[in-house]
């Protein structure tokens, strides 16, 4: 049975350790699918529709076939086909080109006519809920109501002591990956090979053989490295398809990566969410009920949901009704914790709102309502919340924390706010991993896992060293390929607990089988030696060893081989974390500056220390973009997006980050836990708490613009939010 | 893009002539900071560009104690100039909160007074609109949370140059070079509102740049700018002000307010003016000048919240103006 060594002798698990890849990132030399230079390249470039709701009568390729330079054009929709010939969103494709030059691509779309007959449109969730509505989809606009009830929101309500009834909201976010969607395809006869910015190299693979109709093993999907995805990267993608035709057509090699409109338009984003709650909490400060009526919009696409109230609290009475609209808009995929912030956002204002009508102090509130722990009082490891709360609060100073509303004169109001968070997290017991030993001394550790920032091939580098008892340096971690034995994408943060014990029990393997080898040299039998320092040694007598150099010698010519699958005991499911946050707003401007966020959060056993602190550093980035400036803004006249940039598509840029204080809490007998989720969810949250705590006015909405903060203030003085 | 062609003439006669070159459309070409932007976007469509990189880079003494700017110095050396932090702060303080370092190395202060509008129905290229020549401005019943509070349409840009701002307040003067000569304008006279000049956006005659900015000797004038950007890293301003207070004694004797980001051009305030004229110096005046400011202000409907952010702007201006603390 697989384990992971002793505490106490861990050399690298634990420790931080530096991404091993920085330098190549940081010096260029990393070759993302967008720096992939083939002899002969394309550039291939999409015609999206400009309208958001179209059927296609008829589509014109002759001129862009005639521009000098063009090599390939496609038609991606046949205007025959009945409802596969409409567009339900603006940048849906519709045609393609591949051309020696980006400009003349660029230029050669521009010549393709479309005969569009433009179809009415639904720009915003309430027009789409209009019972005269045009339909996004055949079946309705509206979803069938989804419901889940614990308990009697009725009987809860009746023993209530304060209610709190308010609608709250948060906006639709795209993901803006730096790398945008897409990928270098290039054939050779029937084979094709596809560097591929994606989250899965199998299950890219797999979708560009169905999509193409050819044999999966006719396949090569390559990702050696990926500018980011946040779960816009998981599925295959379609440009990667039609890059891969337009090469077979154009007889050469095809680079199609999106422009940053088109990312932010196709690509996928987190649905908004609206909530209209009721909640209340009897005398004694036990939240009684919540009752929440909600919907929100994924765009043309399902999945809006969102759970509230969210998990981490008790409310022994709950009711939610769901509802998911459909627009003419991108429709959404999945974002980095599906429906976490939204469901924290929800829960944790409506917390705070409760903790003001009975005049306690919030955090109190929270601590009489979470989770119970089981039957001896103990709170289980992935729910620790009970303890990661006061440690939070000392580290942000909530001591200092003053009622709802800065009563210092100024313009400057400063705020405290908090909120926890609740993840899953597991392994996929069908990872694979193989470990090859050379007779120099070499190892290579082979898994078709990607690293799409977190640090992964970091951490199968760092296991591998640590079971052959190796430095760092004398292993490769070769990842990102098809080639390699299987292992799922990297999403809903089970790339660590997939990858990391598969490793470990590929090293183990062919470590054993090298001791198996070496053991008669020694005199001992195998189970007697340890692999320590760089060298193999007898375990109860150090003096008989062998460096690992003179140990492989023993191999001759035959390499020691083996595969392995993931075994569970070396995982474990599920983490837990607060987040605490200190916000100065200008009620002048309504300006809100966060000037630090504290995080407490476990994660099972921490392999890099230093890469799980960044995921946390970069989750929190994300999550302050989610609470102040990330906002997909449709006209709501045209459903068309104004602001497909990174200009009007705010986002942090490094002097709106503050500072991060980030306490990871090791759990090294647990056994790893995807951290690549968790750390997102509670900013915003957290922050918006903040913002009403300084400013003494609730701002219900998502994000917290200037706009929304000076509106809420106005409306204030015009007769209160509270 | 569209192809294009490239010249680089080597000073600026030889500028104006290469733009006055007949056949297809010619447009000046800086530090690329705008243009490229617009032509990628596929906003404009130029036949050929014409580099303006041979224009005058230096910052000079003039008669009288004035200081000629060339337009091809970059923002970067603007900001950083000695000379100028000292005798016009209002000035160096927008020029240092442009973009982004990136930008304000290359691009120059020609180029920041010349830019065109950043408003998203201009800039996406599927929306027709008014300045564009189609029918219609898509921000009058549309996402016009950053539009105009002044100035009535019919389009509702606002203006985008954070130097214009400033050196209207200072009563700078620009001169400009054209196929018929050069001239010399007040920068107060060189914006032109949408009603007067729809497709651009200041006076400059077809074939005509800008060659140098103008400042008159200092004197006795204390000024100030503020910006109000909700962001810290790479923004535009929701509102900013300058003001130029000439004082006699402790009181001012005449003063010049503009706002920027409010209205289709930058926004003198001659209420402000006459509320600050004759005045002590205080938080209270400076916020009666700022209420005077956006008394006149018409929101959209999306965007009343900048009336607030412009009146404290205005107020913090006056406030960094006169040695007061501002927040």
């Amino acid at each position: 049975v697989a384990s992971w060594p002793p505490v106490a002798d861990r050399s690298l698990i634990g420790k931080s350790i530096k991404r091993l890849d920085g330098p190549a990132k940081t010096q260029g030399s990393a070759k993302y699918a967008y720096d992939i230079a083939r002899p002969g390249l394309l550039y291939g470039r999409l015609l999206g529709s400009p309208h958001p709701h179209a059927r296609i009568k008829a589509i014109d390729l002759s001129a862009a076939e005639k521009l000098p330079g063009v090599r390939a054009v496609l038609a991606l929709i046949d205007p025959a086909a009945g409802e596969a010939a409409k567009v339900r969103y603006q940048g849906e494709e519709v045609a393609a080109v591949a051309a020696v030059t980006e400009e003349t691509a660029e230029d050669a779309i521009r010549l393709i006519k479309v005969d569009y007959e433009v179809l009415p449109h639904l720009a915003t969730i309430e027009q789409a809920m209009r019972p005269e509505a045009p339909l996004v989809f055949p079946k309705g606009n509206v979803s069938q109501v989804s419901e889940r009830v614990d308990g009697n929101v009725e009987d809860g309500l009746t023993k209530a002591a304060h209610v709190v009834e308010g609608l709250y909201s948060t906006q639709v976010q795209t993901h803006t990956s730096l790398e945008t969607h897409g990928g270098v395809c290039e054939w050779d006869g029937e084979m094709l090979t596809a560097w591929v910015s994606t989250q899965a190299v199998h299950g890219a693979r797999d979708g560009i053989a169905k999509a193409l109709g050819v044999p999966q093993t006719n396949v090569r999907v390559i990702a050696d490295y990926m500018g980011g995805g946040f779960g816009s990267k998981l599925g295959f993608d379609r440009q990667v398809v039609v890059a891969a035709r337009l090469a077979k057509t154009a007889g050469a090699a095809v680079k199609m990566m999106l422009s940053r409109k088109e990312e932010h338009l196709v690509t996928g984003n987190r649905p908004s969410a609206f909530a209209k709650v009721k909640a209340a909490v009897d005398t004694a400060g036990k939240f009684v009920a919540f009752d929440a009526e909600t919907w929100g919009t994924g765009g043309a696409g399902q999945g809006a949901g969102f759970a509230v109230p969210y998990p981490v609290y008790v409310f022994p009475n709950r009711r939610q009704r769901h509802r998911d609209v459909y627009i003419n808009a991108g429709p959404q995929r999945a974002f980095r914790a599906p429906g976490h912030p939204q469901a924290c956002f929800v829960t944790e204002t409506v917390i705070d709102e409760l903790a003001d009508r009975m005049r306690i102090d919030p955090l109190e509130l929270r601590m009489r309502n979470l989770q119970p722990p089981d039957a001896t009082g103990v709170d289980a490891p992935n729910r620790q919340w009970r303890k990661y709360f006061p440690m939070g609060a000392e580290k942000i100073g909530w001591s200092r924390r003053h009622p709802t509303g800065d009563a210092a004169a100024g313009a400057l109001k400063r705020g405290l706010g908090c909120a926890a968070n609740i993840w899953a997290g597991s392994g996929n017991p069908q990872t694979r991993a193989s470990c090859e030993i050379l007779p120099d001394g070499s190892v290579t550790m082979r898994i078709g896992t990607q690293d799409i920032g977190t640090g992964t091939r970091t951490l199968v580098t760092m296991i591998t060293a640590e079971t052959m008892g190796l430095p760092i340096e004398a292993v490769h971690a070769a990842i990102g390929d098809t080639n390699h034995p299987f292992a799922p994408g990297s999403g809903g943060s089970i790339t660590v607990g997939s990858v990391s014990p598969t490793v470990r029990v590929a090293a183990e393997a062919a470590r054993n089988a090298l001791f198996a080898k070496v053991a008669p040299t020694l005199g001992v039998e195998p189970t007697a030696l340890a692999a320590r320092g760089g060298r193999i040694s007898v375990a109860s007598d150090a003096s008989k060893s062998l460096s690992w150099r003179d140990a492989c010698k023993l191999l001759g010519t035959e390499p020691v081989t083996v595969q392995s699958q993931w075994e569970k005991g070396l995982s474990d499911v599920g983490t837990s974390g607060v987040q605490f946050a200190d916000v100065e707003v200008d009620i002048e401007t309504g300006i809100t500056r966060v000037k630090k966020i504290v995080c407490v959060q476990d994660a099972g056993m921490i392999v890099d220390r230093l890469t799980a602190e960044s995921q946390c550093i970069g989750g929190i980035i994300m999550g302050l973009g989610f609470a102040l400036y990330e906002h997909r803004i449709l006209d709501r006249n045209t459903a068309q997006m104004v602001n497909p940039n990174m200009e009007f598509y705010l986002l942090p840029g490094m002097s709106d980050i503050p500072e991060i204080d980030v306490t990871l809490v090791d759990q090294p007998d647990r056994g790893v836990v995807g951290l690549g989720e968790p750390p997102t969810i509670s900013t915003a949250a957290a922050v918006a708490n903040a913002v009403a705590n300084a400013i003494g006015v609730r701002v219900r909405t998502l994000p917290l613009t200037p706009q929304a903060i000076l509106s809420a203030l106005e409306q204030e003085r015009a007769g209160g939010t509270l | 893009v569209k192809a294009f062609a490239y010249v680089k003439p080597a000073g600026e006669k030889q500028i104006v002539a290469a733009l006055a070159v007949p056949g297809g459309r010619a447009l000046p070409l800086a530090g690329g900071m705008d243009l490229l932007g617009l032509m990628k976007d596929y906003v404009a469509q130029p036949d050929r560009l014409v580099s303006v990189k041979a224009l005058d880079a230096s910052i000079s003494k003039g008669a009288g104690g004035t200081l000629r700017i060339g337009a091809a110095v970059t923002l970067a050396d603007f900001a950083a100039h000695a000379d100028l932090r000292r005798l016009y702060p209002a000035l160096t303080d927008a020029a240092a909160e442009v973009g982004t370092p990136q930008i304000r190395n290359a691009g120059t202060v020609g180029g920041n007074l010349n830019q065109r509008p950043r408003c998203w129905y201009f800039r996406n290229e599927e929306f027709n609109c008014l300045k564009k020549g189609g029918s219609r401005c898509f921000a009058v019943d549309g996402e016009n949370q950053y539009h105009a509070i002044f100035g009535d349409g019919p389009c509702h840009i606002v203006h985008p140059s954070s130097l214009a701002v400033p050196a209207i307040a200072l009563d700078a003067r620009f001169r400009l070079l054209g196929p018929t000569g050069e001239r010399e304008i007040a920068a107060a006279e060189y914006y032109q509102m949408p009603d007067r000049n729809l497709f651009g956006e200041t006076v400059l005659g077809a074939g005509e740049i800008l060659t140098h900015m103008i400042l008159p000797a200092p004197g006795g004038t204390r000024a100030a700018t503020y910006e109000v950007r909700f962001k810290q890293s790479h923004d535009w301003p929701l509102a900013m002000a300058s003001v130029a207070l000439s004082m006699q004694g402790q009181n001012v004797r005449a003063a010049r307010v503009v706002l920027g980001a409010v209205a289709p051009i930058p926004w003198r305030s001659p209420a402000a003016e006459a509320a600050l004229a004759g005045k002590r110096l205080s938080e209270q005046v400076a916020m009666e000048a700022a209420d005077a400011a956006v008394a006149a202000a018409k929101p959209m409907s999306g965007n009343a919240y900048k009336v607030q952010i412009a009146r404290t702007a205005v107020k913090r201006a006056i406030l960094k103006a006169s040695g007061i603390k501002v927040v």
